[in-house]
């Protein structure tokens, strides 16, 4: 993929042309705290809320360019790795600083509306679910739980093929060759099988003292590294008061393990982005 | 990486926006699926096209990794410079390999029958 950042103006001037309504985030009205407000996207104009029919609920927005929103200019702009960041990191800093205000409901990247008016009504329709969301995930937040093994394996006499008793020519050459595959392929099996014994210890460990957990299908190795696969790659939603017995419980899991070199990477808290879902994305 | 690491920012939510590993941004707003719940649409063919490149765009940063450049451990989050000069380093290989295919010393310009593609 290369980064294509030619000829293309970038987004900003906001002169003249049509505007749309772009909602990162649904909360509360009245948290102890009001929600913080960060740049949003660039080009656009300041973010603010949008009180929502009802009182009780609030729309974070920001009016964007409906230029820059368009399905061809998404599609060029989130293909740019640089753009992308941008779109990105600009989502992820005005909902992570609304959540300042309270619970907040993250909506999908670029959930955008022709006007503000068409915004509220739209969010007043899932009134219901919002409210629901909300009360699940209050004083609560998101932790992300990654499993990587390192792979030392214990050096299997012989593994690489230096036997000299079984140097190619001699007898019994081929049956010997055979006979390490298989061995090698047992402890393949073995290893597999302990791997996702491990995986499945932290996930226990960090299930029990969260509500809620999802497993995603860990990165491959072309991501990781081909020495240090994934083998867990999961997301909890954990009450407040329980974050930290949980990131205790799932690091002392880390460490060397019949073998394994096992490292937990835990991060959080994150807004709930995982358990928050209206039940209509794509 | 771990906001614990850093016992001093216990703000509501601290993986801080700008030092977020962008894997892990972007992994959560895929999920959420890209675009589009609200009146302007896009249709879902082109969702699914966008999500199928955004994931292309996290292996091909992270294979920066593999490479052994080193940004990766001292920078957790995945900076766009970092992207790019992994891009670099494996056109370099890339022309690397093809002048040895051809038979000539890597550096050495092409013969102009040799398609450019780059």
């Amino acid at each position: 993929m290369t980064a294509t950042d030619v000829g293309h103006p970038r987004t900003g001037t906001s002169g003249g042309g049509a505007m749309a309504t772009c909602v990162f985030a649904v909360l509360r009205t009245g948290g102890r705290q009001a929600p913080a407000l960060t740049p949003g996207h660039a080009g656009g104009g300041a973010v603010g809320l949008l009180p929502l029919p009802g009182g009780d609920l609030q729309a974070v927005v920001q009016d964007v360019p409906a230029a820059d929103f368009t399905q061809e200019a998404l599609r060029r702009r989130l293909g740019d790795p640089l753009e992308l960041e941008r779109c990105a990191r600009a989502h992820h800093a005005v909902i992570t600083a609304a959540a300042a205000g309270g619970a907040v409901v993250p909506l999908p990247l670029a959930t955008l509306f022709t006007a503000s008016g068409r915004a509220s009504a739209a969010l007043a329709d899932r009134r219901d679910r919002i409210l629901d969301v909300l009360d699940r995930v209050e004083g609560r937040a998101e932790w992300a739980v990654k499993v990587h093994v390192a792979q030392h394996a214990p050096a299997p006499p012989a593994a690489d093929g230096k036997d000299p008793a079984a140097a190619p020519g001699r007898p019994g050459a081929g049956a010997a060759y055979l006979a390490r595959v298989r061995g090698r392929e047992r402890d393949r099996q073995a290893r597999h099988e302990a791997l996702l014994r491990v995986a499945g210890r932290v996930h226990e460990a960090a299930a029990a003292h969260a509500v809620a957990a999802v497993r995603r299908t860990p990165h491959g190795t072309a991501i990781t590294g081909k020495d240090r696969p994934q083998v867990l790659n999961a997301a909890f939603l954990v009450d407040d008061s329980r974050a930290t017995d949980l990131v205790a419980a799932v690091r002392a899991l880390g460490g060397a393990h019949a073998g394994l070199d096992v490292h937990v990477e835990v991060s959080g808290p994150w807004v709930p982005y995982s358990f928050t879902s209206l039940g209509e994305e794509p | 990486m771990s906001a614990l690491d850093h016992p001093g920012a216990t703000a509501p939510y601290s993986p801080t926006p700008s030092t977020a590993n962008l894997a892990d941004i972007l992994e959560r707003i895929l999920d959420k699926g890209i675009v589009i719940a609200g009146d302007i649409k896009i249709d879902l063919l082109d969702i699914e096209l966008l999500t199928i490149r955004l994931r292309l765009f996290i292996s091909s940063v992270e294979t920066a990794k593999k490479a052994g450049i080193d940004w990766w451990e001292t920078d957790p989050a995945l900076s766009s410079r970092a992207a790019q000069s992994a891009l670099a380093r494996e056109n370099e290989e890339l022309r690397g390999r093809v002048a040895e295919l051809e038979g000539r010393p890597p550096g050495t310009p092409k013969r102009n029958r040799a398609k450019e593609s780059a």
